[in-house]
């Protein structure tokens, strides 16, 4: 095996919570709100189960193939040359996806805080930051993030508690006046962002204790799924119907704090919050496409190719879309079906293909 | 240290020599001494139909100057600048206004919003866009309607808060003595289904003492225009029913006796029940408040249940009556949904509100509103009886 | 300004070269093939991206494969 770092199951968890709650947590009100309206807060709920598929197809595959990633086991799956193919097509998806997210990072904080800062500074500085510590291995990464993570979670209580005076229940009603349609077609794209802990399987080879690695996954889903409904729940109860009308939501909630005219102007707290959520986030995907790359072309190391890779990253995310509304629309359309094929559909027939062929072994040696 | 400069590690040097040159951000490097801090931003509408955008300036001199503590303007330092600059849109009027202004426009700690009359007749919501577009200034803001030119309202030095009229005019509008609108709760309320919306209105007061602010009134807005404009005592009424109303203060004549009794409201909430029965859309207020005795003029006994109980009967007819008023000119008169009734019937109605919608506007003057107020007499207050009256000369009934 | 770009973007490959070449051992050769090939590859890509900025990406790409089915959330 080319990683020889081991990770804890709490380790896992916390390396997956922020891959998928970073990006959605500043989006997720405007994208959901669009569709479901007031009932946007239950939307999550019904995306999470999608992680929890995810994370059951990652696991199957993981009894079959104990010691391998998802560009090793399609190989055997599906044969050499179509499993090379899948392979290539998956970390294509990713590396887009990362480059996409990083974009979204740039974006943001060239959009709000840094306005006269090129893009490509930010950028270039989050890929390199990123690139040292995939370089470093999958055991800093985790590190890093069991650091970064507690911070991430006190500074987004701290902006819901204090965001509690200037909110109002009335917002949330009617309660599923459509029936539950509406806050399912809000569910259609962060359901595709809790798809992304497919990405586990890429992390459980690597697990100390085999054997927690699923109760682990479905602990963190669950978490995942509470932080959304509460961010959107109190984007709801603060904005009401306007909610979906801004870019960042979280961010325009942040801003309006204000508790005895002295503690307001907090909005650098939404800052810390993506920057070290986005930075957990775009490493994660970064080191699954590190070492998908690495296994792929069946190097015997994977840090040789941590910077190349991050370069074409860096490109790719510049080349991604020309601007924020292009990006944005992407992703609220054609990426949930690219995402939904490379992250659920295809991982499922492979799963169906191992149990046929685990089942009936013999057909196949003869 | 040594590590750093043996040759292997020479690269490392100085890539970690390089990186810092990104920490300082180079490109949005702002002093603080090249900012101009907006304090309010007032709109006004041109004759030739141009946005002409007044802002006040923070004086950096005025403030934490030594000159302070013998109180502010003693040496001729204007505690705020005050600057107009006209465009077509905010922010052509915002970079035509930055020619003149040394430094750069900095809204971040904008505090409140003042529109004009002759911006405010011609519709609001495209200015307001603005507001929740640029990246800099904050939802927080507060909203004000003046009757004449906003940049009047900005030009105002008040004694308190170091003579800066939009603090002066915040700290009102936190006090809830007319509405408290903020940006966020505006366009909350444009975007609604009816678009009505009520701003509270801000008025100069001068006298020979010194100049001040005052909230005095509301203005309405009927699908983002100006309609019309109710006076204090009606938009007591308005805070009532819409359930804003913090620091009142209800004085009542008894029947059966002479002077007055003052009460102070310690907190109340008001309740919109929408119904709809055989088709007839109506709406039940019902509102609840629990109030001390401040003041008693009369010879009452305010430690008798009896004669509280009667008291208690005539207030809720007189908060009745403030609320009758709101209704009769608003609900009738300017036929403007200010209340949020359109939003209560969608809550509790959401599929007949749907036929209903695009006839909101026919239908809302004539929703019967039926108002059941209910008022509790806590405490007589620090004394029993009436004062100064002797013991045998109190009225018991 | 152009050029000053590709410069650096060249500066960074030469960096990146120099950081991590001595570090490959010798008998890795498939290793050094892969570093020299995305070294180059993404130079080139980064360099014709200066120069054509809005050429078609995989963004693109996917939106054109997948375009039927996302008008179907489009609103």
């Amino acid at each position: 095996m080319i990683e020889k770092g081991k990770i804890s199951g709490l380790q896992m968890a916390i390396l997956l919570y922020p891959t998928v709650v970073a990006t959605a947590l500043l989006i997720l009100p405007a994208t959901t709100g669009q569709f479901a309206k007031q009932d946007m807060w239950l939307s999550p709920i019904w995306a999470s189960l999608f992680g929890y598929l995810a994370v059951m197809i990652a696991y199957r595959l993981h009894h079959y193939f104990p010691q391998e990633t998802f560009v090793q086991y399609s190989e055997k799956i599906v044969g050499k040359f179509p499993g090379k193919l899948l392979g290539f097509g998956f970390l294509f998806f990713i590396l887009h996806t990362n480059g996409m997210v990083l974009r979204d990072y740039g974006e943001f904080v060239t959009g709000n805080f840094l306005k006269q800062t090129p893009l490509i500074v930010m950028i270039m500085s989050m890929a390199f930051v990123c690139a040292l510590a995939v370089r470093g291995g999958l055991e800093v990464i985790a590190r890093s993030s069991q650091i970064f993570l507690p911070v991430f979670i006190v500074l987004f209580f701290l902006i819901i508690l204090l965001l509690i005076p200037a909110l109002n229940p009335k917002n949330m009603f009617p309660v599923m006046d459509e029936g539950i349609t509406r806050s399912i077609r809000g569910a259609f794209v962060p359901s595709l962002w809790f798809s992304e802990l497919f990405l586990i399987s890429f992390l459980l080879p690597y697990l100390h204790e085999k054997e927690k690695g699923l109760k682990w996954a479905v602990v963190t889903t669950a978490f995942i799924m509470i932080t959304l409904v509460t961010t959107n729940l109190f984007t709801l109860l603060l904005f009401g119907d306007i909610a979906s009308s801004f870019t960042y939501p979280v961010m325009d909630a942040a801003r309006y704090i204000s508790i005895a005219d002295f503690m307001q102007h907090v909005e650098a707290i939404v800052m810390a919050i993506w920057v070290t959520g986005m930075f957990i986030k775009i490493c994660i995907f970064y080191y699954v496409v590190v070492i998908g790359t690495a296994q792929w072309l069946r190097l015997s190391d994977y840090r040789p190719i941590v910077f190349p890779i991050g370069f074409v990253l860096v490109s790719v995310s510049m080349w991604s879309a020309s601007n924020l509304q292009e990006l944005t629309h992407f992703t609220r359309t054609s990426w949930t079906f690219y995402a939904g094929l490379f992250l659920i559909v295809i991982p499922i027939v492979l799963l169906l293909i191992a149990k046929v062929r685990h089942k009936f072994p013999k057909k196949q040696s003869h | 240290m040594k590590r750093l400069f043996k040759p292997e590690k020479r690269l490392l040097t100085i890539v970690l020599c390089c990186i810092p040159i990104f920490l300082s951000g180079c490109w949005d490097r702002t002093e603080v001494n090249d900012l101009a801090i907006i304090a309010g931003v007032g709109l006004d509408r041109t004759d030739n139909g141009k946005i002409e955008l007044s802002v006040q300036i923070t004086n950096p001199k005025a403030i934490g100057g030594p000159g302070m503590s013998s109180g502010s303007g003693q040496s001729g330092q204007q505690p705020v600048i005050v600057k107009t600059g006209t465009g077509k849109t905010i922010y052509d009027a915002r970079s035509k206004l930055q020619e003149k202004t040394s430094r750069q426009l900095f809204e971040g700690h904008n505090r409140v919003i003042i529109i004009g009359k002759s911006l405010a007749e011609t519709g609001i919501r495209k200015h307001i866009d603005f507001f929740a577009r640029f990246p800099i200034p904050r939802l927080r803001a507060n909203v004000f309607f003046t009757d004449g030119k906003a940049t009047d309202i900005l030009k105002v030095i008040p004694s308190f808060e170091n003579g800066e009229s939009a603090e002066a005019a915040r700290e009102l509008a936190e006090l809830k003595i007319g509405m408290n609108v903020t940006t966020k709760d505006l366009l909350q309320q444009l975007a609604s289904s009816s678009g009505d919306t009520a701003l509270p209105k801000i008025t100069a007061s001068k006298s020979k003492l010194g100049e001040g602010l005052k909230v005095n009134g509301t203005a309405i807005f009927k699908n983002n225009k100006l309609t019309g404009q109710i006076d204090d005592k009606v938009t007591r009424g308005l805070l009532w029913l819409t359930d804003a109303i913090e620091t009142a203060s209800v004085t009542i004549q008894p029947k059966d006796a002479e002077g007055y009794i003052s009460f102070k409201i310690l907190r109340s909430s008001t309740e919109l029940i929408p119904t709809i029965k055989n088709g007839k859309w109506k709406m039940i207020v019902r509102i609840t408040t629990e109030d001390d005795v401040t003041e008693n003029e009369t010879k009452l006994d305010m430690m008798d249940p009896k004669i509280v109980e009667k008291l208690e009967k005539q207030m809720e007819k007189s908060i009745d009556k403030r609320i009758q008023l709101v209704l009769d000119e608003v609900q009738t008169g300017m036929e403007a949904d200010v209340f949020g009734f359109g939003e209560a019937f969608e809550r509790t109605y959401p599929q007949k509100w749907k036929q209903q919608e695009d006839q909101w506007d026919k239908k809302f003057p004539e929703i019967e509103v039926v108002i059941k107020s209910d008022v509790k007499i806590r405490r007589p207050g620090r004394s029993g009886g009436p004062q100064g009256v002797p013991q045998e000369k109190e009225k018991k009934k | 300004m152009k050029w000053l770009m590709v410069l650096g973007i060249v500066v960074v490959a030469i960096l990146m070269t120099l950081y991590e070449w001595p570090k490959i051992n010798k008998e890795q050769k498939r290793e050094k093939k892969a570093f020299v090939v995305l070294t180059a590859g993404s130079v080139i890509l980064a360099v014709v991206l200066v120069y054509f900025p809005a050429m078609p990406g995989p963004t693109q790409l996917v939106d054109a494969i997948f375009k039927p089915l996302g008008k179907l959330l489009e609103q």
